[in-house]
């Protein structure tokens, strides 16, 4: 009988400690309080103007406040149905002389103008702005997010946290740091030592002043020196010598060099450095899964991707008027002249140099 | 006997390392999405085909969710494959393609051979496009994912891109909860590790894309395999196009809500799978190809994930066998040490996984239920075992394949 209780004690035991992690399982399996599908948000399509758009929409309420103070030339001031405070300006350049921001130069609240907005230097907005017409800022400011529906123009050394959209041209001068999205819809300008994240424009303009814009070349190459392959696939290092045309993709499994003048008909991809030298042509994209480096006055016409670093040196272009493009990498050093069309995105760090 | 086990033994090792290697890799280690980042470029023309066989409950979701999808309508088109279909399908399909004129170019299959790969086969007739997407008709994909699984198209190398699938009918019961955390490892962990580490990301036929040049140059699809996305990942691998894989490129799917479904869905995996071991791992291995050695081991592994069910059935037999005839190689401490700390380890190295995919996105409660995923995997070994085994005997007898369609659960569109 003490054995059989024995057998007995040690298999409820022993089913106990089974059942054991089992319970929370049916607790979860009955309640059901996580088991909604993973959030795949349908509409998400990565768009710059995601934040921007919906800064409009969530300004939508102000909208009477803004056209009353454009008529009046008074500002107004309350509270957004989420319990933001606002102050709208009937005339932006009050923004200046605003006793809000006291001492310390803190405005903590959303700012909206209804006509041109100059804000004071050294000050700081933690709320977004809003401009209806243009934004002009100060020197060492420091913004949340900024909206204007025409350019927006950053003071030196000013820093930006989240994002930036301008309806027209937006500049930044010297040692801005853009942490977030910066987008335009014509045209972005940022002077050397600007740092960024993500920018997007039809066109990026990189310095001081405009650099001169190649003009894609669709002609065909005036002669093969040989009948290439429509996809190369090639084991270790590879060169196109200076002033060579190459026709097709060409996937290099090693170090990958593009001579000087060299024109490419198709896209080119290496595991190792690339390296793209002075005045050459690519037509399709470049990939690389290490450095690359794209010399003076190249064009290139597709997306520019690195796994780890892009060297963009002066006057080289990427992307087109009618055919924008991509440039990512985690870190993008830019030369003053250089200009993209489209994107130009660093996920970790990008930077205007004077020289890449 | 004794040294047939340990060749188990160490092949369930081999197998056990590559959970952890993954998950650590996932967890801690550099994550690649080099395509991800391409929002604006000189988009290609694509044709986006729909693998749809009886499929009147769902068509018109997937359509719907197509034409919302924010791709130049100009460099996109539709291509439902209507498969033979006996239901409403060819009638929703054409009503579509009458509401939404040069958007939708649909190809009705009426006769040949049955299964998606000889569909898709025929389809190709009517695809003029370099880049190719297809999903399953039970799928519903975002706004952004034309665009997502078409960048990885710019790089040369790449002859296929896979996205994520995530279930949308996880809370029906306890099958699909399984599910969900099965698909979580396999895809937050499992796929995206093989990106990181330069591996054999595995095309999965649905939320993908091919590179018609590439598929031309492999000998397009192959309809004498149950598992033409297997299939096509090796037959690119072995000619130098890569697959990638897109995490973020996520797509919503129906599960199988009942267990006969599901266990002829995974005995058909099993099986295309093990066609496809046959056909490549010795050429992968050891053939003159273009694979890396990376590749090669990864890929072979790949290969043998369900050969691997009725391997461990044999070793759980020979060690009961091993033990009742009292051979015992090693000293027993050392035995016994082993055996506990495979136990410890060993076993977990699944549950790990699915923990850390769970963990990755971001859930928490749902981590409860992985004590049932122990039902889930004990009902896949016997699956999939059966499945090898009746594939050996279809072997012997030359029997044919037959096709199973996945049954469907959502409620049909009026």
């Amino acid at each position: 009988m003490t054995s059989f209780l024995s057998v007995a004690a040690l298999f409820l035991f022993t089913s106990v400690l089974f059942a054991l992690p089992l319970l929370p399982a049916l607790w979860e399996l009955q309640r059901k309080s996580d088991a909604l599908p993973l959030n795949v948000i349908q509409q998400h399509a990565g768009e710059i103007r995601y934040f921007a758009d919906s800064f409009r929409a969530y300004l939508e309420p102000l909208e009477p406040v803004l056209r009353d103070c454009a008529r009046s030339g008074q500002n107004a001031s309350g509270v957004m149905p989420d319990g933001t405070e606002y102050m709208v300006l009937g005339s932006g350049n009050d923004a200046v002389t605003l006793p809000l921001g006291g001492q310390d130069r803190l405005y903590p609240l959303l700012l909206a103008s209804a006509t041109d907005l100059t804000v004071p230097s050294d000050s700081t907005f933690s709320h977004d702005v809003y401009s209806r017409a243009r934004f002009v800022g100060g020197a060492n400011n420091q913004y949340r997010a900024l909206l204007a529906e025409r350019e927006v123009h950053l003071g030196t050394g000013s820093s930006l946290m989240r994002w930036v959209h301008a309806g027209s041209e937006l500049n930044a001068d010297p040692g801005c740091k853009l942490y977030g999205r910066v987008s335009s819809d014509s045209r972005i300008r940022l002077a050397h030592g600007c740092t960024f994240l993500r920018l997007n424009a039809p066109r990026i303009e990189l310095g001081p002043s405009s650099p001169k814009i190649s003009q894609p070349n669709s002609d065909p190459p005036p002669s093969l020196s040989s009948v290439s392959p429509s996809r190369l696939l090639h084991d270790g290092d590879f060169e196109i010598k200076p002033g060579e045309f190459f026709r097709g993709d060409l996937v290099v499994r090693g170090r990958l060099r593009i001579g000087s003048g060299a024109r490419v008909f198709g896209s080119l991809k290496s595991t190792q450095e690339m390296l793209v030298e002075s005045a050459a042509r690519v037509d399709g994209s470049l990939i690389c899964a290490a450095k690359l480096v794209i010399g003076p006055d190249c064009v290139i016409q597709g997306p520019v991707i690195s796994e780890r670093e892009i060297m963009l040196q002066a006057r080289s272009q990427s992307g087109t008027a009618d055919g924008p493009t991509t440039v990512c990498a985690p870190r993008i050093s830019a030369a003053c002249g250089v200009i993209v069309f489209g994107s130009l995105w660093a996920r970790e760090r990008g930077e205007v140099v004077a020289s890449a | 006997m004794i040294y047939v086990l340990y060749v188990i033994v160490g092949l369930i090792c081999v197998y056990t390392v590559r959970h952890y290697w993954f998950t650590l890799n996932r967890l801690f280690g550099f994550q690649r999405h080099p395509y991800i980042d391409i929002d604006t470029a000189n988009w290609p023309p694509v044709s986006v085909l729909v693998a749809a066989h009886n499929e009147e409950k769902v068509i018109a979701h997937i359509l719907e969710a197509l034409l919302a999808a924010k791709y130049p309508a100009d460099k996109m088109v539709i291509v439902p494959v209507n498969d033979r279909s006996a239901d409403r399908t060819r009638e929703i399909i054409d009503d579509f393609v009458q509401r939404f004129p040069g958007r939708i170019r649909p190809f009705h299959r009426t006769d040949g051979k049955p299964g998606k790969a000889a569909a898709l086969k025929d389809a190709m007739e009517f695809v003029e496009t370099e880049v190719i997407l297809i999903f399953d008709a039970d799928y519903i994909p975002g706004a952004g994912i034309i665009k997502q699984l078409t960048a990885p198209f710019f790089d040369p190398e790449v002859g296929g891109v896979m996205g994520r699938v995530v279930p949308m009918n996880v809370g029906a019961n306890l099958l699909t909860r399984l599910l969900d955390l099965e698909r979580a490892g396999g895809y937050q962990v499992d796929q995206q590790a093989r990106m990181n580490l330069r591996l054999v990301p595995q095309h999965g036929g649905t939320v993908a894309g091919v590179r018609r040049s590439a598929l031309r140059e492999i000998g397009g699809w192959n309809e004498n395999t149950l598992t033409e996305d297997t299939d096509l990942t090796y037959r690119l691998l072995l000619r130098g196009w890569k697959t990638v894989y897109q995490n973020r490129s996520e797509c919503y799917e129906e599960v199988p809500e009942t267990w006969p479904v599901r266990v002829r869905q995974i005995m058909r995996w099993a099986k295309g799978h093990n066609q496809a071991m046959a056909a490549f791992a010795l050429s992968l291995l050891f053939g003159k190809n273009r694979a890396t050695l990376r590749e090669r081991i990864d890929g072979a592994l790949l290969l043998g994930v369900y050969a691997m069910a009725p391997i461990t059935l044999l070793g759980w037999i020979l060690a009961l066998a091993v033990f009742y005839k009292g051979i015992a190689q090693f000293n027993s401490i050392i035995a016994l040490l082993s055996l506990t700390a495979y136990a410890a380890i060993g076993n977990l190295a699944a549950f790990f996984e699915i923990a850390a995919a769970v963990r990755l996105d971001g859930h928490r409660k749902r981590i409860a239920i992985l004590p049932f995923l122990a039902l889930g995997f004990t009902v896949s070994i016997f699956s999939v075992s059966h499945a090898a085994i009746s594939q050996l005997f279809g072997l012997l007898t030359k029997a044919e394949f037959h096709w199973d369609k996945t049954e469907r659960f959502r409620k049909a569109t009026s």
